[in-house]
């Protein structure tokens, strides 16, 4: 595997407006009351007037060790060479193992397609056709970067390098690809 | 707060078909219609969004024919491609089941939502019978039309201007108007903010952060997270600006203009002002000097809740910073009835630190005439207007102008709420007709049952718009207009500190029986016998006119969507002048300090930035010098009832367009755990509101993030009107809450107001 893709979520430029959420809804026809991506706006935690939201960006993790992939009895769920944890829609047969897996809590049956489904970086429609993932193309503040990180000269091995990040629930060991930059008030101490 | 979780995904689920069931019930509706074919025009088009007031340059994705994919175009950089949430949900409008795609004529009683589909002829016979009969017995000006502003009211307040009315409203009274007045009596026009160049930046709740302005909302974060601007925010809720800001004061809700006197106190008190900038290009300083020696952040403490030291520690802040610092003048300007002054507070406060034209602070627009005198040569073309000939002067008076206090607000889109007496007590006369475009007062006005008893009391009302709205619920007559993806219209001006024009083009072929609103309202001065004053034929010949016939051009502009012309200037900014001299050579000469300071002038009487204005003292008196004036919005025993844009809807409009619908369907009003505990009121429990007009249930969200004498909700949800499916009977609705009251001199619609809150 020579790429190494992942996203970086700048939780200070995030103002949890959810641009990203409808881009990928269009984007990808998610089907209404499913979705493969929101931004939760959490909080506020702390006293008053020292209080701060946290943005919670609520989307596949793309584990480099992912459970969903483990448990698959079908091989539906696969890491694609490009590290990006993939479903194969024919294959899946909807036991939800990897519904029940994901420690994340993303990954829901499509009403449509019956298949399990969740967030693959836009790999079909907007990576194939050489564009960025669709809520990063929209993101109103540039809150989101996304690229190869075994690539130095990428902006986001050059945002990794130079800010603190943390990636969710680590001590579970499924090496999570999202990376989070903490926002400056509370949370993590950066 | 936005959430949708498992449970709600089943909820939302269950919602989804039953709207499926009852949409295709609706006569006139989309769902009405067979597997209407769709027909793209083109794989990528440049246009601009309408799904708020901001309209951005947007690129939509065509697939199959079908509308697929919305994003900011790219060629306009200060909006950097992007689109919001609203923007990015175009095409769930445009393709939604619910969108009335027929003319409807109203069958039962006013209201009672009993629907026929007619022809466009017999729609256009009813507006000429009923229009013409009122003007034939009452005149032309018994009619009202109100438009929300802008592209759309332009021609339809043609019709009105054709037809005789001067009783022309947009929604200017009812959000951003107050600013618009205030910039206009000190400055003579409205001024621009450079949020992105800016060091330090003071915010008076104006949260871009939630109702977005995608340029601004991108300078703000561009002066936070690559300049390291400090921002400090004055709100009585934890906003999502608020939690961004660098510091958040809690202010006391309507009492921000304290605040801003008390920062004018400092800078003038203790010298820290450009006194420079104020001896060249104001006039009225001594008089706005001797009125805020009293108001010291002492006396604002007592008034506000924001600490002295603190007023006092920002004012020098600010000063530090200053000229590229800036105090935001806000968007949404209906928190008190002291409007007016608030907005001039905060106006002045800019004019003492000298940030006029300089990086970081306050510009006038520099549209294609001005740009080019500097150049000294045509680096932007000037857009023509199709001239037309002997449009009638209306002979009466408009409904809001015998008041002479608000001399400078019709300009502006008059009192848009004068509607309601002259209709209900016939003050100053009788109204009997009401045609809209694209505006909801039912939900953006204040006190819901009065304007239902206004629409009720009117003996002909019709509606153009894309959903039976709140208000359009209530007429006789709905014309279904073309959405914004369906339809081409003028070029449009977004001159920033450079000329700039954009245009609206559609995306797909028209849906259904609608037509464009401009087609619309030239058809229907044809049905009135007013096509003499029509001109143009359609939409190219008019792009045409205005680009002088220089049909290389207009391609250009419809190819790219969005031309901007020049580099920016901001005239009291040596290295912009100098960059600007060196691309022109044939530019004005620079002043000896190498900027173009000298001509630096003002549409006021003086030329100059008038402090204090006689012209206003003159039409209002005693309102000539800004001062600070008590002004109670609740009763000792009630809590502050105030509301705010949330980041996923736009005011009155969005609350049925299915994506955004299911991203937040319904306002929970926020409440702080000290005020629910007092009132046995826990997290998720369902709550009644009651102010002086009304009553209204929703649901408790226990926060610190509101001050304890205060209750929040977004605004826009609980609509009542059976039509709007997913939005009906969810939340609170804010204008059943509000009284019917207005600002002196800017016309407000006031928004603030005290409510009782219980459980139920």
């Amino acid at each position: 595997m020579n790429k190494r893709y992942v996203m970086v979520h700048d939780e200070n430029k995030c103002i949890g407006c959810q641009a990203c959420n409808v881009a990928c809804r269009s984007e990808n026809g998610t089907p209404e009351g499913v979705t493969r991506l929101q931004v939760r706006v959490e909080g506020p935690f702390g006293q008053a007037p020292n209080l701060h939201f946290k943005y919670h960006r609520v989307s596949c993790q793309q584990c480099e060790d992912a459970p969903c992939v483990k448990v698959c009895p079908t091989g539906a769920a696969y890491v694609g060479e490009d590290g990006i944890v993939t479903i194969k829609e024919d294959k899946c047969v909807g036991c939800m193992y990897c519904v029940a897996a994901c420690p994340y809590k993303v990954r829901f049956v499509n009403p449509e397609t019956k298949a399990t489904d969740k967030c693959n970086f836009c790999k079909d429609t907007r990576l194939a056709r050489g564009e960025l993932p669709a809520c990063v193309t929209v993101c109103p503040t540039d809150a989101l970067t996304f690229g190869d990180a075994n690539e130095p000269d990428s902006e986001v091995a050059k945002l990794l390098n130079t800010k603190p990040s943390y990636q969710d629930k680590i001590h579970l060991g499924t090496k999570p690809r999202i990376y989070r930059i903490p926002t400056k008030r509370g949370g993590i101490e950066s | 707060m936005i959430k949708l979780d498992r449970r709600n995904f089943l909820k939302g689920a269950g919602a989804g078909s039953a709207t499926c069931a009852l949409a295709t019930m609706l006569p006139g509706s989309l769902a009405a219609l067979e597997n209407a074919p769709l027909q793209g025009v083109g794989k990528e088009v440049a246009s601009i969004c309408e799904m708020c007031s901001t309209r951005c340059p947007i690129s939509a994705r065509v697939v199959d024919g079908k509308n697929v994919f919305i994003t900011g175009n790219k060629e306009a950089k200060s909006f950097g491609g992007k689109v919001c949430a609203r923007g990015g949900a175009g095409h769930s409008l445009l393709y939604d089941p619910q969108r009335i795609v027929n003319p409807l004529k109203r069958v039962g009683e006013r209201g009672e939502g009993k629907w026929a589909e007619i022809s466009w002829d017999e729609a256009y016979e009813m507006m000429a019978t009923n229009l013409n009969r009122i003007k034939r017995e009452h005149g032309p000006e018994a009619v009202a039309f109100s438009s929300k502003k802008g592209s759309l009211s332009g021609h339809f307040f043609h019709l009105a201007k054709a037809f005789g009315s001067p009783n022309t409203f947009t929604h200017g009274s009812l959000c951003p108007g107050a600013y618009v007045i205030a910039a206009k009596s000190m400055f003579g026009t409205k001024l621009k903010r450079d949020l992105g160049n800016s060091k330090y930046i003071i915010n008076f709740g104006h949260n871009i952060y939630e109702g977005i302005n995608m340029s601004e909302t991108r300078g703000m974060m561009k002066a936070q997270s690559e300049r390291g601007a400090k921002l400090v925010v004055f709100e009585p809720r934890f906003s999502v600006v608020a939690d961004k800001a660098d510091e958040w004061h809690a202010v006391r809700p309507g009492t921000d203009v304290a605040v801003a006197l008390a920062l004018c106190h400092v800078l003038i008190t203790d010298k820290l002002y450009d006194q420079s900038f104020v001896e060249r290009y104001v006039v009225g300083f001594e008089e706005f000097a001797r009125e805020v020696k009293a108001y010291t952040p002492e006396w604002a403490e007592g008034i506000t809740d924001v600490k002295a030291k603190d007023i006092r520690r920002i004012a020098y802040e600010l000063a530090a910073a200053a000229p590229h610092a800036v105090v935001d003048f806000g968007h949404r300007a209906t928190f008190t009835t002291e409007e007016f002054d608030m907005r001039r507070a905060i106006f002045a406060a800019n004019v003492l630190i000298g940030n006029i034209e300089r990086k970081g602070g306050l510009y006038l627009g520099k549209k294609a005439k001005t740009y080019n005198k500097f150049a000294g040569e045509t680096v932007a073309p000037k857009l023509a207007k199709p001239g037309v000939e002997g449009m009638p002067k209306p002979t009466a008076k408009r409904i809001d102008q015998m008041d002479k206090q608000y001399t400078m607000v019709w300009k502006n889109g008059g009192v848009y709420q004068s509607i309601l007496a002259a209709t209900l007590e016939a003050k100053p006369y009788q109204l009997r007709g009401w045609v809209m475009s694209r505006t909801n007062p039912m939900q953006t006005m204040t006190d819901r049952a009065k304007v239902l008893e206004a629409l009720k009391k009117m003996e002909f009302v019709a509606v153009c718009d894309v959903y039976i709205s709140e208000t359009a619920a209530y007429a006789d007559l709905i014309l279904p207009e073309s959405t914004y993806l369906e339809r081409d219209e003028e070029i449009a001006d977004k001159s920033g500190k450079n000329p700039a024009y954009y245009v609206r083009q559609r995306v797909v072929e028209t849906i259904g029986n609608t037509k464009p609103s401009w087609q619309i309202f030239k058809e229907v001065g044809d049905a009135l016998g007013l096509s003499k004053f029509y001109p143009w034929e359609n939409m190219e010949t008019l792009q045409l006119a205005q680009m002088k016939r220089d049909d290389k051009a207009l391609r250009h502009i419809r190819e790219k969507g969005y031309v901007s012309y020049g580099k920016p200037l901001m005239l009291r900014e040596p290295s912009m002048v100098a960059k600007f001299i060196d691309t022109y050579a044939n530019a004005r000469k620079a002043d000896d300090d190498g900027t173009y300071a000298s001509a630096l002038k003002f549409k006021t009487p003086s030329g100059k930035i008038e402090l204090s204005s006689a012209a206003v003292e003159e039409f209002a008196p005693g309102r000539g010098v800004i001062r600070y004036r008590d002004a109670p919005l609740k009763r000792a025993d009630e809590l502050y009832f105030i509301q705010g844009k949330v980041a996923v809807h736009t005011n009155g409009a969005t609350h049925n367009v299915p994506i955004l619908a299911n991203l937040m369907a319904d306002n929970a009003v926020w409440i702080h755990p000290v005020t629910a505990g007092r009132l046995g009121i826990s997290h998720g429990d369902a709550i009644r509101l009651t102010s002086s007009v009304g009553s209204e249930t929703s649901y408790a969200m226990v926060t610190p993030g509101i001050r304890q004498d205060t209750v929040f909700a977004y605004m826009g949800f609980g609509s009542k009107n059976k039509e709007l499916i997913r939005a009906s009977g969810k939340g609170l609705h804010c204008g059943n809450l509000l009284p019917d009251s207005t600002a002196p001199v800017v016309g407000m619609n006031l928004h603030t107001t005290g409510v009782k809150v219980e459980k139920v």
